[in-house]
């Protein structure tokens, strides 16, 4: 996919940074889960199928309006931190497309579920990276978190991203009808 | 019934409409200023440093008429979990962080507690930044309209242009997803009625419920989606239709233009940030 700004691209980057925004302002984006923190999140969600379905480019613009909102909307010290909360959200529709573009022929479904999972590592990798490289945590509070937290979003994001492409992709072709 | 209405509860870009000096301000003066601030901010570790910064980010809160009250009461809900991130930092960064021109001192430590003076002045400076730019971001978005963020990013992407970056199509993407928030907050709110009106479930499934929670979201976000990229595609083909075409030669309503004011507090916050980043502060 070229680098070209198409209506088509316009818009729905434009309708999937309104859903991530949603998702971050009506709290449906966290899901509880037991561990201290508290919330796994899914609000990066929307950036790995921007990305699935209209190319990197798409992706980013989606990954980094989240980041712009995450951090202005920060209610923490770690995210109020543009390096922490902005610039690892750029990549999480790059990786995403990258690698369901390059599995894509093996296996549809696999490709869709992979790529979320690697979208949701890039998220988790990179902004606790960027954490400890700024000074929020310590590198072993890091691993923990990433482990307790990185696992169940891999899980929900990949269900979710999954869900939503093939829904949407049965919809288009005709060949079923939507039966939510 | 509560439980479903989101509408009331979007505060992005909240406006608080005023006529302050910071109001006034042309918005790509205000974005100029608030990245030129972000500088000093984000690289400075010095505790004099930060406070000055402080003063200075509350000093732009008093000109703007906006009570810090207000501007504070945004992170109640969000406390507990600052003070136990502060906690963790305080306790377990032990001497990975060493302050610049210092020897790591181990204040106290107790198994595999163990606070340095650097982990302590990581807590308070992290915690002084976060002040900073929680006051200058909501500065940001409650004294400009979501119309004038679009239109100021447009005009300052505009001279990257000739390096072949689309300033009007980003501006457009971020005018489409601000439009779009409350419609899509709406049609949530419409699907969580109707799959609660067939029985699902619709309270938090609690922490330890964490497969129920996630299947409760799925049956919300799947029909978010779906209707959303409906939505879409009728917006891509009533712009195909009439033939949009973006770039140089649109013209728009609203021309910004640049005031005598808004140069001159350009300038000086620029010579602020880069004196606050380049002077050696010794604490």
């Amino acid at each position: 996919m070229g680098t070209q700004f198409t209506v088509r691209r316009i818009v729905i980057a434009g309708v999937l940074a309104a859903i991530a925004i949603l998702l971050g302002v009506t709290r449906l984006g966290f899901i509880p889960v037991p561990t201290p923190a508290g919330n796994a999140t899914i609000m990066h969600v929307p950036a790995i199928i921007g990305g699935i379905m209209e190319g990197w480019l798409v992706g980013w613009i989606i990954g980094t309006i989240f980041g712009i909102f995450s951090f202005l909307q920060a209610t923490v010290p770690l995210f109020k931190d543009p390096f922490v909360a902005i610039l690892p959200r750029m990549f999480i529709g790059i990786t995403a497309y990258f690698t369901y573009a390059g599995l894509k022929n093996f296996n549809e479904s696999g490709a869709l579920i992979i790529a979320a999972a690697i979208g949701t590592l890039t998220n988790t990798v990179l902004v606790l990276g960027m954490a400890v490289v700024r000074g929020y945590m310590a590198p072993s509070v890091a691993v923990g978190v990433g482990i307790t937290h990185g696992l169940p979003e891999i899980v929900v994001a990949a269900l979710v991203t999954w869900a939503v492409v093939v829904a949407w992709k049965r919809i288009k072709t005709g060949r079923d009808k939507a039966r939510i | 019934m509560e439980d479903f209405e989101f509408l009331r509860n979007i505060t992005i870009g909240q406006y608080l409409p005023g006529n302050s000096i910071v109001h006034r301000l042309d918005p790509r003066a205000k974005i100029t200023i608030m990245l030129l601030m972000v500088l000093p901010i984000t690289f400075s570790l010095s505790y004099v440093s930060n406070v000055i910064l402080l003063l200075v980010s509350l000093g732009f809160v008093a000109l703007s008429g906006i009570s810090v009250r207000y501007i504070l009461s945004g992170i109640k809900p969000a406390l507990g979990l600052i003070i136990v991130l502060a906690l963790l930092q305080l306790l377990f960064y032990g001497d990975s962080f060493v302050p610049p021109n210092m020897v790591s001192v181990t204040l106290f430590r107790w198994g595999i507690i163990h606070i340095t003076n650097g982990s302590v002045q990581l807590v308070v400076v992290s915690t002084l930044r976060f002040l900073d730019l929680l006051f200058l971001a909501s500065l940001l978005t409650n004294t400009t309209t979501t119309t004038e963020l679009a239109h100021g990013t447009e005009d300052m992407l505009a001279p990257f242009s000739r390096l072949r970056i689309p300033g009007h199509e980003l501006s457009l993407v971020l005018t489409i997803a601000l439009r779009f928030v409350p419609i899509l907050a709406e049609q949530l709110e419409t699907i969580m009625k109707a799959q609660a009106s067939r029985g699902a479930d619709m309270g938090k499934g609690g922490k330890l419920q964490f497969i129920q929670t996630t299947r409760q979201v799925l049956v919300l976000l799947v029909p978010l989606f779906i209707n959303s990229f409906r939505r879409a595609e009728d917006l891509i083909l009533a712009m195909e239709a009439r033939c949009y075409v973006g770039g140089r030669d649109r013209t728009r309503l609203v021309r910004l233009r640049l005031t005598r004011t808004d140069l001159l507090a350009m300038a000086t916050v620029a010579a602020f940030a880069a004196t606050m980043t380049l002077f050696p502060f010794p604490v």
